[in-house]
């Protein structure tokens, strides 16, 4: 199913290096904001109305995919996965689409501030504002205070990264932090301990057949989730007559045990119980062959208290549960055991990623499953230990000046750290950021930074990829990158730190650094060729080395010390806190398409809940919406409760995200941050939050939380439909008597050319919902508000449905992704009275917005729910307005709207093939929900052409069509769901 | 109250005792005409409010994309039902009774269609652009779309419209001969104009008598269609709850019930305020209650065979579409609707209820509101969950949608005010036709 790597020559070509030509386009100032096409003489490669790609890389977090930008008239429109990029292959998440946002948003920093005496800021030109900085900096290095200054910058990739080091050692310090509220500690923690490789390595979730995951959500956030999300789907294709096997363990039902087989729950913190079970049961069955004597001599000894009877009682899984596991994990080859969520989402991250890495190590799934290399991007990512060091030294009055680069610490270092009163302490507090967050809110100068897609850079996630970053468009406002300004700022400190950093620009710093790096890949071509390349490409790609792991000799002892073997304190609740899907670790809140983004399981928008079993809420009188108040001993959030039973009856769960109380207009003051809650000690085991005993109240108030969804039971109506793997093959035999002609009154519709028609397999589909924020790009749907869900007025043209089935107690989560079925027999068309609703010749279903009166009648008539009324005229607040997609109608009040199977894509392929005198091929069309599905579950092609993908797959044994009994013969066929048939 | 057995002397009298209305009004009319326009000027405000926000100041929502606006021009056009019936079908049938009520039923009908004609353009989302709904010659040869039921409803409501008005016109040209011929000044430059030079000659009698007859044909199988094209609205959709073969009687026997409904809630007030109850009797109005119970049993009928055919069909989506009808979000008002509807007008069984003018008006007033929460339970509660349980919502109206109602029912009465005091309620001409020997009360047939 996988598209693989091979580049299209269209694609490739679509993408173009700019390389000088951008280089002088960055030069220029800024252009009077009214002109059309902002080039006085437009460059060459521009013409009106056609799209112009460049290549570079997302940095939405810290997977670093690879990414396209089209650009028209100058300005960027979209943004696409790079399909030759190794990371994501040409797919993106909804975060990476959501990437456009950041850059048209309303509330960047238009230009540098300076902090009054009475504690406003005042705007500056970029003299005055450097003038101020270097003037500070000169002084404390010719103090010799070099030292007493620390840069904090969000994870940056390679040359800027050294660049801020070189600057920061020509200044006189060394002390550069990178901070991620996500780093991964425990997962680093890990593999130190056991194999003395503070790195986290490649996980092939393709390849594997068995996979177990100890908290680790990889299909939303953790580390990669677009890369897994696509080797899962590779993992779970379905072939002669098997499906590889997934198990989810821990305390929640995250959107990635949502896909699991089974979802086993255990005690909080304590899934790295589970695994050490597994390998005491591995080791016991005599099942660990590929372990030589000596290694696993050390692990008897590990794991001898840990007996699977033993850990049962800890973790609340049945024995025999997990001895199943064990022999599963240890005899399907080769398997993978994912463990340690991000940071704070795992309640025992290091336990439960020493654990899985112990698991593959005893089963040798490392160097199959598990690649180590000798780095990955993370690797820099400071400490939890670190940032709480600096933020001692911080209160201890012992900085003099901290410089802070879009890293958010106020708002993700837990509240009790201290970081907002200790930045007071600090005397200088300069910011490097695009918004005024709630740590920028602080600084004394604000220099404001040009958005990724306005920089050059680089960044490499892993040894192997290279990826590059370019601007994508002339930058907005009067906003610079922080290479440039640090170049800048050098030369204004003095002489002998200019001379120190003599680059004219960051441009030539990475052509500098890229140099480097092709003579370090042998490359012999001329640099010019090879940058050019590498810009059309997105970055040079070789395959990665493994490293050869071998367990520590003392690894054993430190397991046991790092794991506290004596029962926490009993208390009768304890929080769970995860990355939120939509907003990550907070820094997407300010993105409107992720705030409205659903939730995939709640389904809620615009402010965050607390997930509370419907057991529990009985038990304190909570109901749906009621405010409840959640106390550690660290402090207090309320949220309003969400009902949930994929959770624990002794948990409550909060996502990350919320709670902002600066960040623009759409995070400001929305929900509450529940890193209040968490503890401010780094710990034993780093930034491993052990567990954090909790009391919930109920408060008086109640805000319901604004969800887009109905009901998520199907009620019997067969609507996403699932099929046993055992049956697939006994189906197939018997699956074209099936395929029946229903009666029809009218004539078919004699579609002269093309048909164009969609499969979407459900065994595919993992309900990320990329597909909604990329389709809300493409087609300029508007952003309507929580006022506006709360009362059922959402415009997403696609949505994901989840339903439940809950037989005995497994519940079952299925994903179906539902948009407008262009049917055949559309109840929308005869009813509609002015012909604003019709039936093209090649299969769509047009809307006619000009023809459109407004009668709704065409919603009310699709069963389907998939058409969008235009309640309002709809905001899209300067400049987010640039983004919108000139090919696209924006549509005005009260007329109706919805999918269009991206039509204005479909006919730029269609001139294209015009141009060319050809017909059609298979797969050049591709709405915007397929092209950036990260698992491919979504196929779009003609269904006239028999030997097209989409039509060889709409004839698959486990096709049907949602309410077929209608007759509406819609043009997307589902794939049921695969379901395996025994446990484990 | 003028005693019922009260002869009445001659024509004269009659004359009198009929044109008593349009005599300058008093206090009552001039507070109850400001209440209606003051009402009307907020409708009208919040209807402006709308046309400038959008529809979203309605509570309508996706999947509820119809609500009140469709419920008052159901209700609207129900209400226009019984004029005609009274009017045509029953002159057709002989029924000279209806002669006392026939004037003013017909201008409730018109009335009400003129009310009724409002709602499709108010819930319009452009309804600047209502004008696309009329197939009008254009250079872009666009034409509308005879398939949508949307367009039957124009030429229906349009058609009923146009063939109400010249019936009513026409069955007042003589009464407006009369009134020029008693009248001064721009009166009777008015009646004048409008009496078309009426002189009541026996030729221009027979020639009225045969258009009347004829228009009155017209009419008739109007009576069904309207409200019938006005049911396929819904049942022609394939909306569980909709799609049902039994609408168009269904809806056409509702439309009769709560038309003579409102005629009983219209001219109760008005016999008593006039003094008129030698013209319209306690017998007129318990023939309308008798009808009633008539089409209150025929809507038990078929509220009963929806919810069998439901049962019946194994269809899952009707199925629930009804348990939910009867149990779910809008069960207060399903079973409100049911008892107002149905059990109500059963009292009419008892003599002593539909000849007390009291229970009859309650009742009127109480089955109005039945057959408006009918149409809104029709249209909300299947609308709200229809197919696929995750597009499920729900629907509550909002203070722009209620002040456009109240202003509905304000317009309404604001026509008829003026209609009071410009016509005759009461056709003179016809009273005279059944009083054929004056001062001599016949039994039955007035």
């Amino acid at each position: 199913m996988a598209n693989g790597t091979e580049i299209t020559r269209r694609d490739f070509f679509k993408v173009v290096g700019v390389g000088g030509a951008a280089a002088t386009l960055v030069g220029c100032g800024a252009e009077p904001p009214e002109k059309l096409i902002p080039y006085l003489i437009p460059a060459e490669e521009i013409i009106p109305g056609v799209g112009l790609w460049y290549a570079t890389t997302c940095r939405e977090c810290p997977a670093g995919c690879g990414m396209v930008l089209k650009t028209r008239e100058g300005r960027a429109v979209k943004a696409e996965g790079n399909p030759s990029h190794p990371v994501n292959q040409g797919a993106l998440c909804a975060r990476g689409q959501a990437s456009l946002q950041g850059l048209y948003n309303p509330d960047r920093i238009r230009e540098p501030l300076i902090r009054n005496t009475d504690g406003t800021f005042r705007p500056v030109s970029w003299e005055e504002a450097e003038g101020t900085v270097a003037k500070h900096l000169s002084t404390l290095r010719t103090e010799g205070k070099g030292q007493r200054v620390a840069f904090v910058s969000s994870l940056v990739g390679g040359s800027l990264k050294q660049l801020i080091e070189r600057w920061m050692g020509a200044l006189g310090s060394h002390r550069t932090f990178i901070f991620e509220a996500l780093g991964y500690d425990g997962l680093k923690t890990a593999h130190e301990i056991l194999f003395g490789l503070n790195t986290i390595p490649r996980y092939d979730l393709g390849k594997s057949q068995f996979i177990i995951s100890f908290g680790a959500d990889f299909l939303e956030t953790w580390l990669s989730p677009v890369e897994y999300a696509r080797g899962f789907s590779a993992m779970r294709s379905y072939r002669d007559g098997k499906m590889g096997r997934f198990y989810y363990v821990g305390p929640r039902l995250s959107l990635t045990g949502a896909n699991a087989d089974d979802w086993i729950s255990t005690r909080p913190g304590t899934e790295g119980f589970l695994a050490l079970g597994m390998i005491h049961a591995i080791l016991s069955a005599g099942l660990a062959t590929s372990l030589g004597a000596p290694g696993r001599k050390g692990l008897d000894a590990l794991v001898a208290t840990f007996s699977p009877e033993h850990v049962s009682g800890i973790t609340g899984v049945p024995e025999k549960k997990i001895i199943e596991l064990a022999r599963a994990f240890a005899t399907v080859r080769p398997s993978l055991a994912l463990g340690g969520g991000a940071g704070w989402s795992s309640s025992n991250a290091t336990a439960a990623a020493i654990g899985a890495a112990l698991l593959n190590y005893v089963v040798g799934n490392i160097g199959e499953t598990v690649e180590f290399q000798s780095y990955s991007s993370l690797d820099a990512v400071s400490r939890f230990s670190e940032i709480a060091a600096l933020t001692e030294e911080m209160n201890r009055g012992e900085m003099s000046a901290l410089l802070i680069h879009r890293a958010n610490l106020v708002f993700s270092l837990p509240e009790k750290a201290g970081f907002r009163d200790a930045l007071k302490k600090v005397p200088i507090k300069i910011a490097f950021a695009e918004f005024l967050d709630e740590t920028t809110a602080e600084a004394d100068v604000i220099l404001p930074m040009h958005d990724p897609l306005e920089s050059w850079g680089d960044y490499s996630p892993r040894q192997g990829v290279y990826s590059l970053m370019q601007p994508v468009m002339r930058p907005i406002f009067s906003t610079r990158s922080l290479g440039d300004t640090l170049v800048a700022l050098a030369k204004k400190v003095d002489s002998k730190m200019a001379g120190q950093l003599p680059w004219p620009s960051f441009y030539d710093y990475l052509r500098e650094s890229w140099s480097g790096l092709q003579k370090l890949l042998g490359n012999n071509e001329p640099f010019e060729t090879f940058w050019q390349q590498a810009l059309r490409q997105g970055g040079v790609w070789k395959k990665g080395e493994k490293e050869t792991v071998r367990l520590k000799p003392e690894a054993v002892q430190s397991v046991l010390a790092e794991l506290r073997l004596e029962p926490e304190t009993k208390a009768s609740m304890y929080l769970h806190l995860y990355p939120s899907n939509a907003l990550y670790d907070g820094r997407g809140a300010n993105r409107p398409w992720l705030q409205e983004l659903p939730d995939p399981m709640t389904k809620i928008t615009w402010g965050n809940w607390a997930e509370i079993h419907p057991q529990t809420a009985q038990k304190l009188g909570v109901t749906e919406g009621a405010v409840v108040k959640i106390t550690s001993p660290f402090g207090t959030v309320e949220a309003p409760a969400h009902i949930y039973d994929g959770i624990r009856a002794d948990t409550v769960a909060l996502p990350l995200g919320e709670g902002h109380t600066a960040f623009g207009r759409y995070a400001g003051k929305r929900g509450s941050n529940p890193m209040s809650l968490i503890s401010p000690k780094p710990g034993a085991s780093a930034a491993s939050s052990s567990l954090i005993p909790v009391q919930i109240e109920v408060t008086t108030a109640h805000e319901t939380p604004a969800s887009t969804a109905g009901n998520n039971r199907q009620e019997g109506r067969g609507i996403a439909e699932a099929v046993a793997i055992s049956e697939i093959a006994h189906n197939a035999k018997t699956a074209h008597k099936e395929l029946k002609q229903h009666p029809q009154l009218r004539p078919p519709h004699p579609h002269p050319e093309n048909r164009w028609g969609m499969v979407i397999d459900l065994n595919a589909c993992t309900g990320c919902s990329a597909c909604m924020v990329a389709c809300s790009a493409e087609n300029n749907v508007p952003v309507v508000g929580r006022e506006n869900i709360l009362t059922g007025r959402e415009m997403f043209w696609i949505r994901i449905e989840r339903y439940v089935e809950n037989d005995g107690g497994r519940i079952e989560n299925r994903f179906l992704p539902m948009l407008c079925q262009h049917c055949d027999n559309a109840p929308c068309e005869p009813v509609c009275p002015t012909y604003a609703s019709y039936h093209r010749p090649d299969g769509l279903n047009a809307q006619v917005y000009n023809r459109c009166v407004g009668t709704r009648y065409c919603s009310n008539n699709c069963p389907y729910k998939v058409r969008r009324f235009n309640w309002f005229e709809y905001e899209h607040p300067d400049p987010l307005n640039l983004q919108l997609n000139p090919d696209v109608t924006v549509r005005t009040k009260g007329v109706m709207e919805k999918c269009t199977f991206c039509v204005q894509r479909i006919r730029g392929a269609k001139d294209i093939a015009k141009d060319e005198g050809r017909p059609i091929r298979d797969g050049e069309i591709t709405p915007a929900c397929v092209q950036t599905c990260p698992t491919s579950a979504l196929v779009f092609g003609d269904l006239k052409d028999p030997q097209s993908k989409v039509s060889q797959m709409a004839q698959d044994s486990r096709r049907y069509r949602v309410l077929e009994s209608l007759n509406t013969e819609p043009a997307i066929t589902y794939l049921k769901k695969i379901r395996q048939d025994n446990e484990v | 109250m003028k005693s019922e057995n009260t002869a009445l002397a001659t024509y004269e009298q009659i004359h009198r005792d009929l044109t008593r209305t349009l005599e300058p009004p008093g206090r009552l009319y001039y507070g109850l005409l400001g209440v209606v326009l003051v009402v009307l000027a907020w409708a009208i405000f919040a209807w402006i409010y709308q046309l400038k926000t959008g529809l979203g100041v309605a509570g309508l929502n996706h999947p509820v994309g119809w609500g009140v606006y469709i419920t008052n021009f159901v209700f609207w056009v129900g209400i226009a039902h019984s004029g005609t019936l009274i009017s045509a079908v029953l002159f057709l049938l002989r029924c000279r009774w209806r002669n006392s009520i026939a004037r003013s039923a017909e201008a409730m009908t018109i009335f009400a269609v003129m009310t009724a004609g409002l709602f499709p353009i108010i819930h319009l989302g452009r309804p600047w652009y209502f004008y696309q709904l009329l197939p009008y010659p254009q250079e872009g040869q666009l034409w509308v779309n005879f398939r949508s039921p949307l367009i039957w409803d124009v030429f229906a409501v349009g058609t009923y419209f146009i063939v109400s008005v010249l019936f009513f016109y026409t069955g007042l040209i003589p009464d407006l001969g009369t009134l020029r011929d008693r009248t001064h000044g721009w009166k009777r430059k008015l009646y004048g104009f409008f009496a078309c030079g009426w002189q009541g000659t026996n030729k221009q009698w027979r020639s009225y008598s045969k258009v009347y007859l004829l228009l009155a044909g017209f009419a008739t199988p109007l009576v069904v269609s309207v409200h019938s094209v006005v049911s396929w609205d819904f049942a022609v959709s394939i909306m569980p709850g909709w799609h049902s073969t039994i609408f168009a009687p269904y809806f056409v026997a509702g439309a009769i019930h709560s038309g003579l409904a409102m005629v009983l809630t219209l001219l109760i007030p008005l016999r008593r305020i006039f003094e008129l109850d030698a013209y319209i009797s306690r017998r007129h109005l318990e023939y309308i209650a008798k009808l009633m119970i008539v089409t209150g049993l025929i809507l038990a009928y078929s509220y009963a065979a929806e919810f069998f055919i439901a049962w019946y069909s194994d269809n899952i989506f009707e199925r629930y579409t009804f348990v939910y009808r009867a149990t779910g979000r809008y069960a207060f008002a399903f079973w409100l609707m049911t008892f107002f509807n149905v059990a109500v007008p059963l009292l009419f069984f008892a003599e002593k209820i539909r000849t007390s003018t009291v229970w009859l008006f309650v009742i009127s007033l109480l089955i109005n509101i039945g057959m408006w929460l009918e149409r809104l339970v029709i249209i909300v509660s299947s609308l709200s969950r229809d197919f696929l349980p995750a597009a499920w919502g729900s629907y509550k109206p909002t203070w722009v949608e209620v002040s456009i109602t109240a202003g509905s029912f304000a317009w309404f009465l604001l026509w008829f005010l003026v209609f009071v005091k410009l016509l005759p309620i009461i056709s003179i001409n016809e009273i005279k036709e059944v009083w054929s020997q004056p001062g001599v009360r016949e039994k039955d047939e007035r």
